[in-house]
């Protein structure tokens, strides 16, 4: 067997990379730190306890019932009891409370006398997932107050007290959450940034160590360690970029599914597999972009640009779907979207693997079309411009 | 006396020249510019035509109905009625549903049980059962939100007529009527809940990003020549070169800003309900403190290409910090704290109550402070990193003496 000079190439890049600071820190530090980062935030996986206010205009017994049981809800925690309308708005603007509860005057008196008054509640919806969660909380109690007064009407009626429950409340939904029966926040969002993350930082990081050889003009001794060939060259400069990658992306998992136990009802082979090959299909975005523009900072650019849109074009938050038509169309260029899907499949939903297999075939197609652009940057490589 | 009186004449020129050097430095580098200007021109209309269609509508979901009644049938038309699901079709079982979730065809499985029909006309309690998506809440929560909807009306509905059945005579209709509003945000987009946030973000990092690139560039100057950065030589007192940038980055960035806070959402049509007399004056020590930030963390910069390795994933770090998706009285309190440090965390807290729920700059009082208090320390922190980077490029300077 003739040496291609692959593993001079793969042991040349090991002594470039153990000697700088920098890899150290973007490639293991940073992804490790942030994926600790989203779980210790989002640690107890919901909000509660919501600041709210109560505005009570009536201060009658009924109404200081609702008070507690606004209280006594998970999701409120009435930390202000306020006059007037006004005062509670003004709370909302200085930012203390995210939604309020009116109670008007004359409450129990119209109540008990069949006038019918109406509770009103406020959400703030300019920070979404406490006004939800507030309007979540306020509506509830709103209509269980309403039932009680029902109950005791009907009891009062003489109706049996053990059968006026299904009485009054017909319907049950009855809710189940597939894979996250707690909707917890944490489940939602940490896999999905976590690997937006990875996949910006695969970038990146690529991309600085592939054109820092042209800007420090070390590209031709790098070809020629490769005897030349540019495939060989590329391929023993990023196997230990993908060596540590992938055990930072293992630990990435097992951060997430072994020390949070986040769900994982399918396959866990699969999941790895395809992280595997996500972070393969990430290098090879990097390769990409490195034909493209073989100049460090165009190339991290288009990384960065690329990388960060990526949190919101792969749709972790607003369904492609629903997006406009030509930008949907972009999510499917970003391995991340497909790795996305495929923990939704895998992890989540606990669906056989054949329901992913397009998105397994697309994340394969990714190094296929890094090729396509190898003799640019060979050329690009041969005679190093740095342009700064 | 008149000595402190020149000193402060020459330090007030010092400022001048260091703004000058600075402006003309920002202006003939294109990477500096593309973070200044394009960054700040384009991310915005970037995330506004991602976020745009605002509302999650029309989700499929599938049916499975046990039932097959009038009652049921009835069920399954107000629930198509709602604009959040559409009904992809009625599935045999449990199981010809599973698949359609696996194969990503539908988002939720409504069960309608056997003995629902019954249940309801008998004054007994029935369940349906939904089964629900959860690869993303936004839909799970457009979904649940609408049967919730429905549960309610048809309980008002069959709760009435089971009260007069039971003769609680003089109740005709529920004894507590409630209405729901929402403030700021009322048609609850996605867009007008997340733009005004982002785009003070985009502020601050293209700005952070702007800087220490030109900050990373000149240290490699330096270290290129000998310790001496020959387009930003060491010829003013340390303070007033960072107060001279700081204002030309700041200067730089009123355009960018009323671009961002103003242009934007008149295009796009998001809320901005608050006065340009309080949301303008409110970011101005964001962009300050920001300034100095970006001076300080030069200090981890030690190249031109670094930056984007060390400053763009802070973006999503700072995004969650700023307790827009995650509120902040909900975090620990070392994150919390972390949070405090970083301007736009403020920043974002402050525009949004201004932008959206039309609250004044007195009434925003707090992050306005917090914000100058922020100024103060990174001022400190930018002037301690300049003279490290001088007393390092003297050093250099020195050794590169003694050699020759």
């Amino acid at each position: 067997m003739t040496d291609i000079g692959f593993l001079a190439t793969a042991r040349r890049e090991l002594r470039r990379l153990t000697s700088r600071r920098i890899y150290l820190c973007t490639m293991i530090f940073v992804p490790l730190a942030v994926t600790l980062f989203f779980v210790s935030l989002l640690g107890e996986g919901l909000p509660l306890k919501i600041p709210s206010a109560v505005v009570d205009l009536d201060h009658s017994t009924m109404s200081r019932g609702v008070t507690r049981s606004l209280n006594s809800t998970e999701l409120i925690d009435v930390t202000q009891k306020l006059e007037s309308y006004t005062d509670a708005l003004e709370s909302v603007r200085r930012g203390e409370i995210f939604g309020f509860f009116v109670i008007p005057a004359n409450f129990e008196a119209d109540a008990l006398g069949g006038r019918t008054p109406t509770l009103e509640y406020f959400s703030n919806m300019t920070f979404f997932v406490p006004g939800t969660l507030a309007y979540k909380g306020f509506k509830t109690v709103a209509v269980g107050t309403a039932g009680t007064m029902v109950k005791t009407t009907l009891v009062s009626a003489g109706a049996d007290p053990e059968n006026v429950g299904a009485l009054i409340q017909p319907l049950n939904l009855d809710i189940h959450p597939i894979g996250n029966p707690w909707t917890n926040y944490s489940i939602y969002l940490s896999p999905s940034f976590c690997s937006g993350l990875l996949a910006l930082m695969i970038m990146l990081v690529t991309c600085f160590a592939i054109t820092a050889e042209i800007k420090y003009g070390t590209s031709v001794e790098w070809l020629a360690t490769a005897r030349g060939r540019i495939s060989v060259a590329l391929a023993g400069k990023l196997l230990p970029h993908f060596v540590i990658w992938w055990v930072v992306t293992m630990c990435v998992l097992s951060i997430l599914f072994g020390y949070c136990h986040f769900p994982l009802n399918g396959s866990l082979p699969a999941l790895l597999v395809a992280a595997t090959m996500f972070v393969v299909a990430s290098l090879a975005m990097a390769v990409l972009f490195c034909c493209i523009v073989p100049n460090p900072r165009l190339s991290l650019i288009l990384s960065a640009l690329i990388g960060i849109l990526s949190f919101s074009l792969a749709a972790f938050s607003f369904p492609v779907q629903s997006m406009y038509g030509f930008i949907a169309i972009l999510s499917y260029l970003l391995p991340v979207r497909y790795f996305f899907l495929i923990y939704c499949n895998v992890a989540l939903n606990g669906a056989d693997v054949w329901y992913s297999r397009y998105y397994y075939l697309a994340l394969a197609v990714f190094p296929f079309v890094a090729c396509l652009g190898l003799s640019r940057l060979k050329k690009a490589c041969l005679n190093p411009v740095y342009v700064p | 006396m008149k000595k402190i009186f020149d000193s402060i004449n020459i330090w007030i020129s010092s400022v001048g020249r260091a703004f000058a050097r600075e402006w003309s430095l920002v202006l003939k580098d294109i990477g500096v510019l593309l973070f200044f200007l394009a960054l700040p021109l384009l991310y915005p209309i970037a995330y506004t035509l991602i976020y745009n269609p605002e509302v999650v509508d029309r989700l499929p979901v599938a049916v499975v109905d046990n039932s097959r009644t009038a009652k049921s049938r009835e069920f399954i038309r107000q629930a198509s009625a709602a604009p959040a699901i559409s009904i992809y079709g009625y599935a045999d079982d449990l199981a010809e549903a599973r698949r359609w979730v696996h194969g990503g065809d539908v988002y939720g499985v409504i069960v309608i049980p056997r003995d629902y029909a019954r249940d309801l006309g008998s004054g007994q309690q029935a369940t349906v059962e939904f089964y629900a998506d959860m690869s993303l809440l936004l839909r799970y929560r457009a979904l649940l939100s609408a049967l919730t909807e429905l549960q309610i009306k048809i309980t008002g509905d069959v709760t009435m007529s089971r009260v007069e059945q039971a003769g609680a005579a003089g109740m005709i209709s529920m004894p507590i009527n409630s209405s729901s509003h929402f403030l700021g945000d009322t048609e609850q987009g996605f867009a007008s809940f997340i733009m005004p946030g982002i785009v003070i973000l985009i502020l601050q990092q293209s700005m952070l990003l702007g800087v220490t690139f030109i900050g990373g560039t000149s240290r490699e100057r330096r270290r290129r020549n000998g310790g001496i950065d020959a387009l930003r030589p060491d010829d003013m007192p340390v303070s007033a070169t960072i107060w001279g940038r700081t204002l030309c980055y700041t200067v730089f960035y009123i355009p960018m800003t009323l671009y961002v806070v103003k242009v934007i959402p008149e295009i796009f049509n998001l809320p901005h309900y608050g006065s340009a007399v309080d949301y303008l004056p409110f970011i101005l020590p964001m962009l300050i403190a920001t300034a100095f930030l970006g001076q300080a963390l030069t200090w981890f910069i030690k190249e031109r290409e670094t930056p984007f390795l060390i400053v763009v994933f802070t973006s999503v770090v700072f995004l969650f910090l700023s307790g827009l998706t995650w509120p902040r009285y909900a975090m620990g309190p070392i994150w919390y704290w972390v949070g405090n440090l970083v301007p736009a965390t403020w920043g974002i807290e402050g525009f949004i109550r201004i932008n959206s729920n039309a609250a004044t700059l007195a009434e925003s009082s707090r992050p306005f402070i917090a914000m100058w208090i922020l100024c103060a320390i990174y001022f400190v922190a930018a002037w301690g990193v300049d003279a490290a980077i001088r007393r390092r490029g003297r050093r250099q300077a020195a050794t590169v003496a003694a050699d020759s």
